[in-house]
């Protein structure tokens, strides 16, 4: 019984594992590379997150056919405000590389212990 | 009253617009940026006021943008505490951006000038969003955008330290928003609404069947905006950030940015969670154990600092921890003197960080213990800053007496007389790293003469240099410092009309 609703919600457990991966990375990993590879895996976690809150089992994408007027549709809205996630994970991403850069270019490392040592 | 209801949403929409003018303006003449951005801001800040008194003597504004009903579009509310916050976040940036006439060219180089405006202007407008939204998927979007021009903010300066503190501060904000965007992941899973009006209602009928759920949403929410708005454990960022970056710059963080997001969890928990559960849970308890280590250690923190900047840096810390008590409290007088705090602290916090950057435009100091002779040098700065510090100690006559007064009443309302002691000893605190700055600014002249008329032996010129003299900073740095100081006093004396506010507000969440 447990292990079949263990089964029923597997990707939200997917989900909480990866954004607890992306939050561990981003607090431990030393290489500001990897810490950006850690904010995305968070993000990317949240997305599958709600985009299994809008699924549906059975479900066809929501569009209006006069065929079959009576078929069960996923819920779209979930999927929509990740678009938006997307967009601002996007923009944070390019955000940090150029910040990232620009230390490369004051330190020519991007490895955080070393910024210690060069200053 | 029709077009009334669009103001506020043509004031974020005016906002965002001249934010995206800036850089164009830039290029073809780098002056106009400031006067431009100056002007905009100061009609939205009229604008703000119409709506004000539209606010507090006609009812809500609420308005459906482009016309889909509320369950389905987006919906912008203003009530009482809304209408207050979008005045105080326009008018800071206002007398922040005169400030900034001069200032700029001092702290920036000339080419990221356009930028920074840029930069300035969408933090405002993110800030107002997130102040008047009734959508918490728009609270995320506004959130993004305020942390994004908050982090530029902190990088415009391009030194080593403020791109590091910038790169620190965004990767901590992500992790902050992340974890507000899954606590609405939660919301919406239990309620299947992104309103907050819809999310109350629909969460009294559901609340016994989903439990854990609901306490697992709060604790990303609390999480989340923890980070974001530096409770004790989670304020990592804050430090560097602010400490490193422009002074007008850390004057818009330090004051304005770190309070929306307080608004932004207060709606949340008061309006979308409701009462009932806002005391079932423990989250309350929890608050007030964080925001009491806070409001201690955030004052020994700001204590053992040398640098002016890093020290106001976490007198904020502690000073969100004052906040967030009030909040903690959950009563009437609590949560009054709470928000009448965020007032107070907006104005206090601005005009100390103006201050630093004015000291630092004559005299280039930076470190607490070279303030000798400041007293003399730069009366009417000093002045001002004398007046912030006492109001921070919480000295009456001062604003930041009112807000303390409030919530001592508020803990005794909430039964746990011995917060009392808690704001006594966090006041003293605060008083014992700002009292040795103010001291040494009029009072040591004498030790300063002596290490003078040692060195070169030439008694005559260090005579001159003691010599009172009237602050050698451009008008347009002094104005809004002054202004700041009169208000502080202003709230001190009459807290009425902002009360006023506050009690609308109050009565209406609990």
């Amino acid at each position: 019984m447990d292990l079949e609703l263990l089964f029923i919600n597997f990707p939200y457990f997917v989900a909480i594992i990866l954004f607890s991966m992306g939050t561990l990375i981003v607090l431990t990993q030393t290489n500001l590379i990897k810490k950006v590879i850690g904010i995305n895996i968070l993000q990317s976690a949240i997305f599958l997150f709600f985009i299994t809150v809008g699924n549906i089992e059975g479900g066809v994408p929501p569009i209006y056919d006069p065929q079959f007027p009576d078929v069960l549709y996923i819920n779209p809205l979930p999927s929509c405000l990740m678009l938006t996630g997307i967009v601002v994970s996007f923009s944070v991403t390019a955000f940090a590389l150029a910040l990232i850069v620009k230390l490369y270019l004051f330190y020519g490392t991007i490895c955080t212990p070393n910024f210690m040592k060069l200053k | 009253m029709e077009s009334v209801l669009k103001l506020p949403f043509l004031c974020i929409i005016g906002t965002l617009v001249t934010a995206f003018c800036m850089p164009v303006l830039a290029r073809w003449k780098k002056d106009f940026c400031a006067p431009v951005a100056t002007f905009a801001v100061g009609s939205v800040f009229i604008t703000t006021i119409v709506i004000a008194y539209n606010v507090m003597h006609g009812g809500v504004i609420r308005y459906a943008v482009s016309g889909w009903a509320p369950p389905w579009g987006i919906e912008i509310v203003v009530d009482s505490l809304s209408s207050m916050m979008i005045m105080l976040l326009s008018g800071i940036c206002f007398l922040i951006l005169i400030y900034s006439f001069s200032a700029i060219k001092h702290e920036l180089e000339r080419k990221v000038v356009g930028w920074y405006y840029t930069a300035f202007l969408l933090t405002l407008a993110g800030m107002m969003g997130l102040v008047v939204s009734n959508d918490i998927f728009n609270f995320y979007v506004f959130i993004e955008v305020t942390g994004l021009g908050a982090c530029s903010l902190v990088a415009a300066k391009g030194t080593r330290q403020a791109t590091e503190a910038a790169l620190k501060y965004l990767l901590l904000a992500t992790i902050g928003s992340g974890f507000i965007l899954f606590g609405i992941g939660f919301l919406y899973m239990i309620t299947g609404h992104l309103n907050l009006t819809f999310i109350a209602q629909e969460l009294v009928l559901v609340k016994d069947s989903y439990p854990f759920l609901i306490w697992t949403a709060l604790s990303f929410f609390t999480v989340g905006f923890g980070v974001k708005s530096a409770l004790f454990p989670l304020h990592l960022w804050l430090p560097d950030a602010h400490s490193s970056a422009p002074s007008p710059s850390s004057a818009v963080l330090s004051s304005l940015v770190v309070k929306v997001y307080i608004i932004a969890f207060l709606k949340i928990l008061l309006i979308a969670f409701g009462l009932e559960i806002f005391h079932e849970t423990f989250i309350r308890h929890l608050i007030l154990v964080l925001s009491i280590i806070a409001m201690l250690a955030g004052s020994f923190f700001a204590f053992v600092q040398i640098e002016l900047k890093r020290r106001l840096a976490y007198s904020t810390v502690a000073q969100v921890g004052y906040v967030f008590l009030g909040i903690g409290l959950g009563t009437p007088w609590g949560l009054a003197a709470g928000l009448l705090h965020i007032v107070v602290h907006a104005f206090m916090k601005t005009c100390l960080f103006l201050t630093a950057g004015a000291v630092y435009y004559q005299t280039g100091i930076k470190k607490v213990n070279q303030f000798s002779n400041m007293g003399y040098k730069m009366p009417i700065t000093m002045g001002a800053f004398t007046i912030a510090a006492f109001s921070m100690v919480g000295i009456p006559l001062f604003g930041g007496f009112i807000s303390k007064y409030g919530l001592a009443l508020g803990s005794l309302e909430a039964d746990l007389p011995l917060i009392i002691l808690v704001i006594i000893v966090s006041g003293l605190l605060n008083a014992t790293y700002y009292f040795p700055i103010i001291g040494q600014a009029y009072f040591s002249q004498g030790d300063n003469e002596h290490e003078n008329s040692h060195q070169d032996n030439n008694h005559g010129d260090s005579h001159v240099d003691n010599k009172f003299q009237i602050d050698q900073v451009p008008l347009s740095m002094l104005v809004p410092i002054v202004i700041l100081a009169l208000g502080i006093i202003y709230l001190g004396i009459f807290p009425g009309t902002i009360l006023e506010f506050i009690n609308k507000t109050v009565t209406a969440l609990l």
